[in-house]
């Protein structure tokens, strides 16, 4: 057989390897060949060849290179070639790195879990028996004034009934969550219990008020969506933005002014990125808030969130069962209907409502979601029946009789008037809160922390996001422990001295990442009477000047 | 023959029943001694690499293509949907300038696949979810977008209920000591735990879980995912790096991205792997800076609550050990249903819990309450307790979930009533490994280990779920299916969880359904190096033969 002429034959090669490899290729075409429909690709080859031969020189380049890609072993995205390191000094890393202990000292904050009040009877009557510090300190029939249970409606009889009859039927536990044969008769019908009570069309039932925020909001928003907060937000709802993904933008509390600018440069922002997708985008806020008690403008709010096309999330945690004249939370208060003002309600049974567990309020579409999507939800088991049937029973003890609600209004106002017009506390105090909260706000005044303390409200905050940035394992600031030290006083006296039990604000400055206020919370039921009140009242102020004065 | 007023669940009206037959409806008597079985301690011994058993590989193929055909059915009813139905499709589309809750891309998988199948979950009850399990009647219309109630229900055996030790229970000691708390404490707590949310109960059942797991002391939560998903924030921090086990439950992750930790995954319960990983990583440090990690956290669940399998605790203690890392082991499945005497993972290795750091675990399960607990040294505890924002913002937990949870481990711990732990804890014992061999024996293909109560069996095609858990739930048993994303895309199951409430014939009257059901839906498809056994061998010989380890080699 004679070798192809592919080669002059000037060059000598061996003829041994011109011999194989004509060989080679005469197989190779008969096995070509004996493809079928094989010769359509060869005379395409040919043909291409014929038109184009650098052609054929790059794609022949192109199948090596692409061989050799896929041959190589794959390097990890990011992986950066350090100088590589002998078994001698991975040894002698991994011998050096300490870790830091897993919790911080806890010597310097271990005062406040020695003076917090050990109950030892009903937290939903007006007067409890407590010990303090490992029962050291005693206190027999104190007045409650640190209960969130402000209507006090589930200390009734009825109500205590119909627990221990779930109790009888139910068990306690529900031992399954919602989707698992988790959900009860009695859960559905709490549902629809709040839902109507509240007026919305839907409403889902949560095991932790502290989660439901935190498990909502992240259903809802993914990357690139809007979410505009007030900066005076609680943490739940700090946890929540967190947890969002979304891009969120902080508005000057209650500042409606701030709010229609913010609004409007978004706007204007999103006109120019003309994005291909519209966001979704939140306003949040609280109905009554968490660390000052007071109220947003939801008519504004309301207003502003048609005209920009924002949905409106409000935390009622303390708002619901105390604002309203029939306790219907922030929307009567303002006369609005809850259906077309508010989007989504996040909303407590611990606190007014005396049961335990949470709920969101909103309309189907939104709760069928929350149902799939809600890690809090579809993901924990389903709430104790008792807790659910008290709650039923309050809403129906509510809507019978609005007297309860009406005694609160008049018990907080009274509170408030007090320490509002007390002239000899005025040079000392600020009243953040707003008449109708349940929980009275009291803080010292900036002069007087400032004088007291050397510090003020901004200057903590400064010292705390520079704390954060730095990602501090330890955050402690020496001026704010001596003012909740001084504020504790405060508490000490009037319940030592006048056996009145009311509470510091109570902060954890880890995971505050917005401005904080320290202060003092007395919180009313709506069983105290006149003379109760007055004793309060005094009795906090003589406190007050008191451990000023000292 | 639907009206307005059956489109709401009912509330169901209790039967007039005798307090025996309540109580045996809720925990079902023992009938013979045989049927109990003392768990083993496995002294220190690591777990052996479990075998998988896979399936054939037309299973895998059919089950690609049930999901393709669902895929482009799914695609095609969108389209036409979206073109001709616009006033159908309202909540997926912009609305007034707003962005619907959900887009067309993010809720095609619920809306096109789940809700086929969705009248298999969130089936409404009633009662106490013991031995049995009353579940509401209800009619699925127009391809499961509403139900209709005709006011029935229907007693079905309890397969799905987390009760493991069987203390969903209204009669009893726990029940009379809930109520005797509500007495005296009323219904609610009165605030976070700082603030007024404290009782005696809560300081007294944080002593009693501090004994219980072995460790100094314990912080209670009102509940479990909550306990989880705000805990980590307050020891993490983006300078702090957590090795999780790809498979932990959504809470460890919620918790973790909350604290803004770096998080790398190894594969479920590969020590090689983590080993690996520890070592790269306290060699590298955090990315970029390359500066070294300031804590590293192994978090692990005991019992992972899908697959039945156990973390391999005496090889985790060892590379902690050795790496000085801090490990977090999440015993919400595992407290109280494993281990000789219950008390978890370490008891069931034979390790001392001195050598975890955080034991986490919930109430929910086994001891039918509600809730979680922490538990760490003491040191750790001081701080949390001022850290954590649940105990200073969230709510309490209420007496009587206390109260259930002191007196349940009062039972388990012997100290009430003795002997009645003890029998609860044999019996779940038993109970999981009888289902567990003899769905074996009948040619199913059953995840984890021996002893965990979690029972998973393959079902592989999604279309068998509702078709197994409907023809179930005919057969008036409650089971509970899962598929994807709780489970790799392929792997959908049915999740039995075994009770000690359950009597070995109530076994025997499952595994007779399920072998039927399994035959009409060709899910014996385990691989087959032991041959197929007849359900009547099955139920003769595999209450002996389950106490003995070698057949559950595979």
């Amino acid at each position: 057989m004679q070798p192809p002429a592919v080669l002059p034959s000037s060059i000598v090669v061996p003829d041994i390897i011109l011999r194989i490899s004509s060989y080679l290729w005469y197989y190779c075409q008969n096995a070509v060949n004996a493809i079928p429909g094989s010769h359509f690709v060869v005379d395409y080859v040919k043909r291409s060849h014929q038109h184009d031969p650098y052609r054929t020189i790059v794609e022949v380049f192109l199948i090596i290179y692409g061989i050799v890609y896929f041959l190589r072993k794959p390097r990890k995205q990011g992986f950066q070639d350090g100088p590589k390191l002998s078994n001698k000094e991975v040894e002698a890393l991994l011998d050096e790195w300490q870790p830091e202990p897993l919790a911080n000292d806890a010597s310097k904050v271990e005062w406040r879990t020695q003076k917090i009040a050990v109950v030892q009877s009903s937290t939903s009557s007006s007067h409890v028996d407590v010990v303090r510090d490992d029962g050291k300190e005693r206190f027999t029939s104190v007045l409650n004034c640190s209960s969130y249970n402000f209507l006090q409606l589930s200390a009734e009889p009825s109500v205590a009934k119909v627990a221990k009859d779930t109790v009888r039927r139910y068990g306690v536990g529900a031992c399954g969550p919602a989707g698992f044969y988790g959900n009860q008769d009695v859960h559905t019908h709490l549902e629809y219990d709040l839902a109507r009570f509240f007026g919305t069309e839907n409403a889902v039932l949560y095991g932790q008020d502290f989660c439901i925020a935190a498990s909502v909001i992240p259903a809802f928003t993914k990357r690139g969506d809007v979410i505009v907060a007030d900066n005076r937000c609680s943490v739940a709802i700090q946890n929540a933005l967190q947890l969002s993904r979304s891009t969120v933008y902080y508005f000057e509390h209650n500042d409606m002014e701030a709010l229609e600018e913010l609004l409007q440069q978004l706007q204007e922002r999103e006109l120019k990125d003309s994005l291909p997708v519209l966001p979704r985008k939140f306003i949040v806020t609280e109905g009554l808030f968490h660390n000052l008690g007071d109220i947003p403008p939801l008519p504004k709010l309301v207003e502003l969130k048609h005209r920009y096309k924002y949905r409106l999330l409000v935390d009622e945690t303390f708002s619901l069962g105390v604002l309203g004249s029939t306790g219907r939370g922030i929307t009567e208060y303002f006369n609005m209907p809850r259906k077309e003002s508010v989007d989504i309600t996040v909303g407590s049974l611990a606190t007014a409502l005396g049961s335990s567990g949470g709920f969101a309020l909103g309309d189907n579409v939104m709760s069928l979601h929350q149902r799939i999507g809600s890690h809090a939800y579809t993901f924990s088991a389903s709430l104790p029946s008792f807790a659910v049937t008290t709650a039923s029973e309050v809403l129906k003890l509510l809507e019978k009789d609005r007297t309860t609600v009406e005694r609160l209004h008049i018990i907080s106002q009274k509170l408030h008037n007090f320490f509002v017009g007390d002239k000899e506390l005025k040079s000392y105090i600020d009243i953040l809160s707003d008449k109708d909260s349940s929980v009275l706000h009291l803080t010292l005044k900036e002069d007087i922390r400032n004088e007291f303390f050397g510090y003020t409200e901004d200057s903590l905050f400064d010292e705390m996001s520079a704390m954060h940035n730095k990602y501090l394992s330890e955050k402690y600031v020496e001026n704010y422990e001596v003012e909740e030290k001084f504020l504790q006083q405060i508490v000490d006296i009037a319940l030592v001295e006048f056996g009145v039990l009311i509470s510091r604000n109570t902060f954890v400055l880890k995971h505050e990442t917005l401005p904080i206020t320290p202060g003092l919370k007395i919180c009313c039921g709506a069983k105290m009477n006149d003379q109760e009140l007055s004793l309060v009242c005094e009795s906090v102020k003589t406190a007050i000047l008191k451990t000023l004065k000292v | 023959m639907s009206s307005i007023a059956n489109l709401k669940v009912p509330l169901v009206e209790f039967p007039e029943q005798s307090v025996e037959d309540k109580k045996a409806n809720e925990f079902g008597p023992l009938t013979s001694k045989e049927y109990l079985y003392e768990m083993k301690s496995r002294n220190g011994e690591p777990l052996q690499e479990l075998i998988l058993d896979t399936p054939p590989y037309y299973v895998v193929v059919i089950t690609y293509l049930n999901y393709l055909i669902l895929l482009i059915l799914g695609h095609i009813h969108d389209f036409l949907g979206l073109t001709f139905q616009k006033d159908r499709h309202q909540d997926i589309m912009e609305k007034d300038g707003l962005a619907p809750w959900f887009s067309k891309f993010e809720s095609f998988y619920v809306r096109r696949l789940k809700l086929r199948i969705d009248d298999c979950f969130s089936r409404p009850t009633a009662g106490v979810p013991g031995r049995f399990i009353s579940c509401i009647d209800r009619i699925a219309h127009n391809l499961n977008s509403f139900y209709t109630y005709p006011g029935t229900s229907t007693m079905c055996l309890n397969l799905s209920s987390y009760n493991y030790l069987g203390f969903a229970q209204s009669e009893g000691l726990c029940t009379s000591s809930a109520l005797d708390s509500i007495d005296k404490y009323g219904v609610c707590a009165g605030g976070p735990r700082t603030q007024l949310g404290t009782s005696e109960l809560h300081i007294s059942t944080e002593k009693l879980v501090a004994e219980f797991v072995g460790k100094e002391d314990a912080m209670v939560f009102s509940q479990g995912y909550g306990s989880n998903a705000n805990f980590f924030n307050s020891i993490l921090d983006p300078k702090c790096l957590v090795i999780s086990d790809e498979l932990n439950h959504t809470s460890i992750r919620t918790g973790v991205r909350l604290s803004g930790a770096t998080v790398k995954a190894f594969k479920h319960n590969n020590m090689e792997v983590l080993e690996k990983l520890i070592k790269d990583q306290i060699v590298n440090g955090q990315p970029k800076t390359h500066r070294p990690w300031k804590k590293i956290l192994i978090c692990v669940e005991g019992l992972f609550s899908m697959e039945g399998t156990m973390c391999n605790l005496p090889k985790l203690v060892e590379l902690k050990k050795k790496y000085k890392c801090y490990l977090y082991v999440d015993e919400a499945h595992s407290i109280g249903a494993i281990g000789p005497n219950g008390r978890g993972v370490c008891d069931y290795f034979g390790i001392s819990p001195s050598n975890l750091d955080i034991m986490m675990g919930t109430f929910t399960k086994s001891f039918g309450a509600a809730g979680g607990y922490i538990a760490a040294d003491k040191s750790i505890i001081d701080r949390l307790r001022c850290d954590l924002t649940t105990t200073n913002y969230g709510e309490s937990v209420p007496a009587a979930v206390l109260a259930q949870t002191c007196t349940s481990l009062r039972i388990i711990t012997g100290e009430l009533n003795p002997g009645e732990g003890l029998e609860r804890l044999q019996r779940i014992a038993f109970n999981s490994r009888y289902l567990r061999l003899a769905l074996k024996r009948l040619g199913f293909i059953v995840y984890g280990i021996a002893d965990s109560p979690v029972v998973p069996m393959l079902l592989y095609a999604p279309s068998k779920m509702p078709a197994f858990s409907r023809m179930m739930l005919q057969r008036k048993i409650a089971v509970v299916v899962v598929a994807y994303p709780a489970t790799p895309l392929i792997e959908s199951r049915v999740r039995f969880c075994v009770s000690a409430a359950l009597t070995k014939e109530d076994i025997d009257y499952l595994l007779r359904h399920v072998n039927e059901v399994g035959e009409k839906l060709f899910l014996k498809v385990s691989s087959g190096k032991t041959a197929r056994w007849d359900i009547e061998d099955v139920i003769k010989h595999t209450p002996v033969d389950c106490k003995d380890d070698r057949f559950f080699a595979n």
